[in-house]
């Protein structure tokens, strides 16, 4: 108890409030000898006219709704539908396939896809596109960077949403199924008129859930793309701020302007799983010891 | 050893567990308390066991405060509906949990185990985890676990309600006889009325965190303070019908739509001030007759030894245990007499009763 | 699964479509991955490849070598196997011991404050850490300068990186274990204490043996997690000396590297055999956990 209080005391709380502090500071490494200074929200106001600050955050709109709605949510319903619907061994198998990428180390799966998409001969897709007759393409990661930045993360994205609809699916009364059956109703139809209206709050659960993980989410892209090619053609906002604070990319660390950028999100992240958890009332799942000795 | 209750009082915020328990037990006595689910039996009932502490009172064990003597010490023993036993362990290490944790050396925890054990018929189970024990197996397991550290106090949470109906009818007995050889105090808690009955030799009857009375069976039978426990206690339960209850000329009457009954003295003494009463009568105390009130049989339920009669006084219904050798049939119109020598009478309005 | 529903009229041939149909779809999505695993496991084993085939010297099909692994000839790699084995099995038993505890009190004991360090863990348990690792940063830079602390746990230390891990997986861990609690009866809990058991005894003794399956599940998912690190120990680490395979791999990996793709993926599948046992041997374990793991294990 007092061990994890501790830690997290340290690993979450106290940088918080660092994060914070930063932000307000000059703090870089180019200066990290000299004292450093409060400047107030400069290092927001420069954040905001950033010449790429437009750029970067449709970068991370496009990045977050794409990649839900296509894989984290859309992709995750078929799935769920299909292997509910299908045997269930077989079903299950398909499952831990696709939770294959999830438990790859992602530095191992980065290399995967980047041989899938190099030129030919080299590159995977180019090999089948050969095989099938079609043109080989060039180097696609340089010319599709979104397709694989969406693809590498959705793949990974999906099995999260797959598991937790599955699971609602199997918990939805049989005997609703079979009414529907004597009904007359097709498949269609009943995945339309009941197994749908079952999903609702798993649906919203997932994806509010997905969107605050994909928000703050940026290692894949970061060893996919590096935020490239080019300049900040794929960045994201979580990948700007560990960029400019953590890495040599720019040449320095500027810690204090990298804090604000992360601060921000920081800030949404913690308002919104606040509310999801009001919405989806996690305090139910709270229940009072019942026993009184200690 | 004595168990005395003052004041007891659990709630949570504002649910109230149980609510101002004044009781005693004497030593040795087997002590049932009967109420139906959620009246508050188990909070009590872990209050005397030092698991849930009082929000206001006191317990005492022969005369000594133990309200904040962890369970450990208390010297205890207790068997609960769901048994409780530890699914990972053994029979033998079940039985034996309480002695090994007063580090009582091996051979003699040996001895001990296989003593309570073969007491509880269970001697050639010892190796069996308790999924591989029939439902009563394990409620000996739960016994033997209760008993092995010789407890001063024994509680009982609804020992017997997952049981099959024949197999409660053994263990009752079994239990009652085990309690009475090994003299010690009990408190057995159960909803059923039969169990506490015939089992205990005095009755809690609880009633929405309340204790209701506190008295041996047969009081509770034929003198029940309100119209609860008089409704409770008793199978067939009790008939309740609103009647009025007159004085003519020194003697007493109740009348009711289609009754009218002669009541004896001394029970009507005790109402002339309230004409309007409810009248408690058992099914056996109402029998077929030539004269009397008349009615119409709207159901037979067979009981086997009797027949349980539903007859329709007008608006009122009243049940009856008849001899099915008189043949009786539906929509029969018979004619009952009422034996009011038994007759309890009770306010309307307090539920109390009137005579005692 | 009973939402399979044949109705009559239909005719046998769109049916038995129909009834394929799921799978034909199932199977292509899954196509990609399954060509990802083809391919590093054929180029572990060859000269070279162009696609997912095998080529030798010549540019013909063929080639097969065992010379790619070689690298398990250089001290190197085990040096960066054993740092991502310590992270990893400290993130099972540092994870695994403290939120066992920590979610049991959590789960079934009174005492002040347990409603707000509950509230605390929900809202973190939500909350992705990656956004701090600036502040974090700064930390470990502090705890370099303590003493003994500093050589232990600071800024490029595996013990460092580890305690990181740890801290931030913390309550994740926490929450599911007290969702394994919560499932425990109260009764069991009750007859241990009047059997004459204190609460760390029952813990120990009648509550974990319960909840193996659901230990189990976690430390499997802390392994993988741990072993699998990337992000922190590139950010916290400098050299070979401290940082792990997932560093070391990408380092070989960028395009610049001398080393070519063949003994990359041969890296890379050695990082792998771990977690395919694992997953080989525990599906059931891992889909609990990854499903179930952020609606509290209830
Ligand atoms: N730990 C608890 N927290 C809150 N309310 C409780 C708790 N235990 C019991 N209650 C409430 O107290 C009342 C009495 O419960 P209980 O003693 O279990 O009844 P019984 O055993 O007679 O069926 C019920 O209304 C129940 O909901
Ligand atoms: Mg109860």
């Amino acid at each position: 108890m007092t061990p994890a209080t501790l830690l997290v005391t340290v690993f979450f709380f106290v940088p918080a409030l660092i994060l914070f502090i930063l932000s307000l500071t000059d703090l870089a490494s180019s200066n990290f000898s000299e004292p450093w200074h409060f400047i107030g929200l400069l290092n927001y106001q420069r954040m905001f006219s950033d010449r790429f600050f437009p750029k970067i955050l449709g970068n991370t709109i496009r990045y977050v709704t794409l990649t839900l709605i296509f894989f984290n949510v859309g992709l995750a319903l078929l799935l769920a539908l299909l292997t509910s619907y299908i045997n269930r061994r077989a079903g299950f198998f398909f499952r831990m396939l696709w939770l294959l990428p999830r438990i790859t180390p992602s530095v191992v799966y980065i290399v995967m896809w980047r041989r899938m998409v190099q030129q030919a001969p080299f590159g995977i897709i180019n090999q089948f596109l050969g095989w099938f007759g079609l043109s080989q393409q060039p180097h696609l990661l340089n010319e599709h960077p979104w397709l694989f930045v969406i693809l590498a993360n959705g793949f990974v994205g999906a099995s999260f949403g797959m598991l937790i609809f599955s699971s609602a699916i199997e918990s939805i009364p049989k005997d609703l199924f079979t009414a529907a059956k004597v009904d007359g109703a097709s498949t269609l139809q009943i995945i339309r008129d009941i197994t749908l209206p079952m999903l609702r709050w798993p649906l919203l659960f997932v994806t509010s859930y997905q969107t605050l993980s994909l928000l703050v989410s940026f290692e894949y892209i970061l060893l996919l793309t590096n935020g490239g090619p080019g300049l900040f053609t794929t960045e994201v906002w979580a990948l700007t701020s560990y960029k400019r604070a953590l890495s040599t990319y720019f040449g320095t660390n500027q810690w204090g302007y990298g804090a604000a950028w992360g601060l921000v999100l920081v800030v949404i992240a913690i308002t919104a799983s606040v509310i999801y958890l009001r919405v989806f009332r996690f305090d139910d799942l709270v229940q009072e010891p019942k026993i009184d000795v200690l | 050893m004595k168990v005395e209750l003052t004041n007891l009082t659990k709630r949570w915020g504002d649910v109230v567990g149980a609510e101002g328990i004044d009781l005693s037990t004497k030593d040795g006595e087997f002590v049932a308390f009967l109420g139906p689910s959620g009246c508050g039996k188990t909070t009590t009932l872990l209050m005397i066991a030092g698991i849930y502490k009082p929000t206001v009172g006191e317990i005492l064990f022969d005369d000594r405060v133990v309200n904040t003597v962890p369970p450990k010490d208390r010297n205890i023993g207790m068997v609960f509906q769901s048994y409780a036993l530890y699914p990972h362990m053994t029979v033998f290490q079940n039985i034996g949990y309480p002695l090994k944790l007063q580090k009582v050396p091996k051979d003699e925890l040996q001895k001990h185990v296989q003593r309570v054990a073969d007491m509880m018929g269970i001697g050639h189970l010892m190796d069996r985890k308790p999924a591989q024990l029939s439902g009563g197996q394990q409620q000996r397991v739960a016994l033997g676990r209760a008993l092995i550290k010789e407890p001063q106090l024994l509680l009982f949470d609804e020992p017997l309600s997952n049981l099959d109906a024949r197999l409660r009818l053994s263990m009752r007995s079994e239990i009652k006889r085990l309690q009475m050889d090994l003299g010690i105090t009990s408190i057995y808690v159960t909803h059923d009325q039969i169990e506490a009955m015939t089992m205990a030799d005095r009755v809690a009857v609880m009633k929405d965190g309340h204790l209701q009375a506190f008295a041996p069976p047969d009081e509770l039978y034929d003198h029940p303070k309100t119209l609860f426990i008089a409704g409770f206690v008793g199978n067939p339960p009790m008939n309740f019908i609103e009647v009025e209850v007159k004085q003519e000329n020194g003697s007493y009457q109740v009348l009711g739509p289609g009754i009218h009954l002669d009541l004896p003295a001394d029970r009507g003494e005790k109402v002339a001030r309230s004409s309007k009463v409810i009248m408690g009568i058992r099914p056996e105390d109402i029998s077929l007759a030539d004269t009397g009130v008349k009615g119409e049989v709207y159901l037979i339920e067979p009981l086997g030894r009797d027949d349980l009669l539903d007859v329709r006084i007008g608006e009122t219904a009243v049940r009856v245990l008849a001899d099915p050798a008189l043949g009786v049939r539906m929509r029969d119109t018979v004619t009952l007499h009422f034996n009011t020598d038994t007759a309890q009478l009770f306010d309307p309005d307090t539920e109390q009763s009137l005579l005692w | 699964m009973t939402t399979r529903f044949e109705t009559e009229q239909k005719s046998g041939l769109l049916q038995r479509i129909l009834t394929a149909l799921p799978y034909v779809v199932l199977t292509i999505s899954i196509v990609p991955i399954i060509i990802g695993f083809v391919w590093i496991i054929v180029a572990t084993f060859s000269y070279r490849t162009q696609g997912i085939l095998p080529i030798n010297a010549q540019g013909k099909i063929g080639g097969l070598t065992l010379q790619n692994w070689t690298f398990l000839l250089d001290a190197k790699i085990w040096r960066v196997t054993f740092n991502s084995a310590m992270i990893a099995l400290g993130m099972v038993v540092g994870v695994g011991f403290l939120s066992s505890l920590t979610g049991y009190a959590l789960s079934r004991m009174n005492f002040r404050g347990r409603k707000t360090f509950l509230g605390m863990t929900l809202v973190l348990h939500a909350f992705r850490p990656e956004l701090l690792l600036i502040a974090i940063f700064q930390v470990l830079l502090f705890i370099a300068g303590i003493p003994i602390a500093g050589k232990a746990f600071g800024f490029n230390t595996v013990g460092g990186v580890a305690i990181v891990m740890v801290s931030l997986e913390l309550p994740l861990g926490i929450w599911l274990m007290k969702g394994f609690f919560d499932n425990i009866s109260w009764d069991m809990e009750r007859a241990a204490l009047i059997d004459g058991a204190s609460r760390f005894r029952v813990w120990w003794e009648i509550i974990l043996p319960q909840i193996k399956p659901g230990i189990a599940a976690l430390a499997i998912f802390n392994f993988i997690s741990g072993w699998n690190a990337y992000l922190i120990p590139y950010t916290f680490t400098i050299g070979t000396k401290v940082s792990n395979l997932s560093v070391f791999l990408n380092q070989f990996s960028s395009d610049t590297s001398p080393m070519g793709w063949n003994q990359v993926a041969a890296v890379g599948l050695f990082q792998l055999i771990p977690i395919l046992i694992f997953f080989i041997f525990t599906q059931e374990a891992l889909l609990n956990i990854y499903g179930g793991g952020t609606k509290g294990g209830a």
